[in-house]
């Protein structure tokens, strides 16, 4: 036990000995790799640290500061998947980079180190007990990540950084009100006492925390960390700042860095009223899901399109955990399918915007003659993300569906289908085009290195996988961290 | 004890007016200052006053928001050659009228709100919390000056710290710590960005940041 609640810190001061080395590397090249090298091996740490949990139940370490149970091992899970795959990533795509437009040596420093603190943050917000530190670990990464996406500054990218900076730190000063007002709901009597934001402790006296302030709080909250989260409509920072940023880095803010916001929200279910709180969440969702659809349709940017239906998918995560415990059920395996499809979906897009020298979906024809493997990963992963059977993101939207069926959410039920049957239409046009459309002169077709390939094998294999079978122990992990996810039973 | 902290607020409230009037951007940046070192001296005079933890806490709030703050902010705006705040989407005049509109809200919304403020705290610093983090979010969104916005930001988390002051009388030292960190490198982070927009565009207006659509 005791040697468990050591690994959790290690789960945090690795990263940070990581952004450390990155920032006295002495080659572009070596940067990169470190982060290649480092993160894989952070996340073999973190594996065993979940697994411990999954068999064990929840860990409390560091003084009850840092806990981890099965939702936040989940999550971390995900986290990990994404960013190793990122990492890895990460080489072929910088070293692929236009001439004139490659790293230099301090951008790839800072590159290494921010990749590193961002991990390290976000790890934080996962493992931490206290919901005032969960906070300060989602402003870090608001910072720490501000930027990877001017990497190369050009005033596009600042001014998507700008954006970014001002609207969550802006929407996640909301949150921390959300945070006061659950300390103050819990009146006098605890107010001193030094143990009153820890999540564990407040779950005990959650009958006694004043139900009024709790519902405002949770309005703070979720408007808070909605808008780091990119809920509609509060996503005005997110097309802007994934559409520029370097391809790796989109993926990693489109695959768990939206996450890690709603996991803050998931965090406070259980404390407020259930059914108040899934209704406030349905709405969201649906809001997510049609603004989304609506500006998919009238996108020309690949990368902006890709941005946008991840407003649509965490709408979707949003919503399934509006749903009550299968729904909840159901969000969280779209959770993980969302993350790896839509990283996926970045890497290829980066690539063949890298060979085509643009992100315009009109100009990007014939990509699969361009590039057998980014071309065909780039319309595989369109096709998945949009819920085409029988990849893993179909059965977890149909199982939002049942989840629907199953609470007599018609009216919801029906904005859900015309959002998602819109985005289907409209982007599997554009994936199509994309991959055959005839124009431009097909180039020189560079075969894919065994990384490469590996980057986009590997996480098309396990849709693959989760959309044909689920294995048993995951199903448990997955209910074990619904239970926690779905809130109190009303 | 509670004069002081009603004199604190008092002067919160009038800076969170000043702000709204005034177009000279190092006036403002002295103002918004000068409201965070009243603000860190606030927890001295409230619940349980001078001690080793509070006076701690009190020292590295002053020399943050009345250091190293304006001196980053100083800084990005000789560099970036600006002076004044160019066309704000509300002029002044308009402003100052919201600015009262924005205090008697506060007044109103905070004797309402059911919170659990104890007696030995005052009864303006919950109406002044409130007050000035809607002053800040109306900066952020009529001004046009990425700076002014920084200011407007920098308001908002003063009234969020009274807030805090007033509701949860002690935030455990760690949090504290870590939000005071992530304040600083909030500030820090925007500062930089600042100095490359005003290299990358002509001067610093946020407008101009608008290239981005759809």
């Amino acid at each position: 036990m005791t040697f468990c609640g050591d690994m959790l810190w290690l789960l945090i001061v690795l990263p940070a000995i990581g952004a450390a080395l990155g920032l006295i590397m002495p080659s572009p090249r070596a940067a990169i790799r470190s982060v290649a090298i480092g993160v894989p091996v952070v996340a073999a740490v973190a594996a065993w640290a979940v697994v411990t949990v999954m068999r064990g139940g929840p860990l409390l370490s560091a003084g009850e500061w840092l806990h981890l149970d099965a939702l936040a091992g989940y999550h971390v899970v995900v986290m990990m998947i994404v960013f190793v795959m990122s990492s890895l990533y990460a080489v072929p795509y910088f070293s692929h980079e236009p001439a004139g437009h490659e790293l230099d040596l301090p951008a790839a420093r800072r590159f290494a180190a921010l990749w590193y603190g961002a991990l390290a943050a976000m790890t934080l917000v996962m493992l931490s007990n206290n919901l005032g530190v969960m906070w300060v670990g989602v402003e870090a990464t608001t910072l720490l990540t501000a930027f990877l996406i001017c990497l190369r500054v050009s005033p596009s990218s600042l001014e998507a950084t700008w954006k970014y900076l001002i609207v969550c730190s802006v929407g996640v000063a909301f949150a921390f009100m959300g945070v006061l007002l659950v300390a103050a709901s819990a009146g006098h009597a605890a107010a001193t006492d030094v143990h009153l934001l820890h999540w564990t402790h407040l779950q005990q006296i959650v009958k006694t925390l004043d139900p009024r302030l709790l519902k405002l709080a949770f309005i703070f909250i979720i408007v808070g960390y909605g808008t780091k989260a990119g809920l509609a409509p509060m996503h005005s920072w997110l097309p802007d700042a994934h559409s520029q940023a370097p391809a790796p880095v989109s993926a990693i803010f489109s695959g768990f860095m939206l996450n890690t916001a709603l996991y803050c929200i998931m965090r406070y279910m259980p404390m407020v009223d259930a059914a108040w709180a899934r209704n406030l969440l349905i709405v969201f969702g649906l809001v997510s899901i049609i603004i989304a659809a609506v500006f998919i349709l009238a996108q020309h940017d690949l990368k902006r399109l890709l941005a946008y239906c991840s407003v649509e998918h965490l709408g979707i995560i949003a919503l399934g955990l509006g749903l009550g415990p299968l729904g909840a059920f159901a969000a969280l395996f779209h959770t993980l399918n969302h993350s790896v499809c839509k990283a996926l979906s970045f890497f290829c897009a980066g690539r063949i915007g890298q060979a085509c020298g643009t992100h315009d979906m009109r100009e990007i024809r014939g990509s699969i003659r361009l590039s057998r493997l980014w071309g065909t990963g780039l319309f595989i992963s369109m096709l998945a993300l949009i819920g085409v059977a029988p990849f893993a993101i179909f059965m977890s939207e149909l199982l939002v569906l049942k989840a629907m069926i199953e609470t007599h959410g018609y009216i919801s039920m029906a904005v859900f289908l015309l959002g998602t049957a819109t985005v289907f239409v409209a982007v599997l046009r554009y994936a199509m085009n994309m991959a055959w459309g005839t124009g431009t002169a097909p180039r020189k077709d560079e075969p894919g290195s065994l990384l490469e390939w590996l980057v986009v094998v590997a996480p098309l294999a396990l849709l693959l996988t989760l959309g044909l079978w689920m294995p048993a122990s995951f199903r448990h992990v997955l209910e074990a961290a619904a239970s926690i996810a779905a809130g109190r039973a009303p | 004890m509670h004069n002081t902290t009603d004199n604190i607020m008092a002067v919160l409230m009038l800076i969170n007016l000043a702000l709204t009037a005034s177009s000279r951007l190092n006036l403002c940046i002295s103002l918004v200052s000068l409201q965070g070192v009243a603000l860190g001296f606030l927890p001295l005079f409230s619940h349980n006053g001078l001690n080793l933890r509070t006076a701690f806490l009190a020292v590295v709030v002053v020399a943050m928001k009345g250091v190293v703050f304006p001196r980053l902010l100083m800084r990005a705006v000789r560099g970036a050659n600006v002076r004044r705040e160019v066309e704000p989407f509300v002029g002044y005049g308009a402003s100052i009228l919201v600015g009262i509109l924005l205090l008697g809200i506060s007044f109103w919304v905070g004797n309402r709100l059911p919170l659990p403020v104890s007696a030995v705290s005052s009864d303006l610093v919950v109406p002044g919390a409130i007050g000035a983090i809607l002053t800040g979010l109306f900066l952020l969104t009529s001004r046009k000056t990425a700076v002014t916005q920084v200011m407007g930001y920098l308001v908002m988390e003063n009234g969020i710290a009274a807030f805090g002051l007033a509701v949860v009388p002690e935030v455990p030292m760690l949090i504290e710590l870590g939000i005071l960190l992530d304040i600083f490198v909030g500030v820090f982070v925007m500062a930089i960005v600042i100095w490359h927009i005003s290299r990358e565009f002509d001067h610093m207006n946020a407008d101009q940041l608008s290239a981005l659509k759809g």
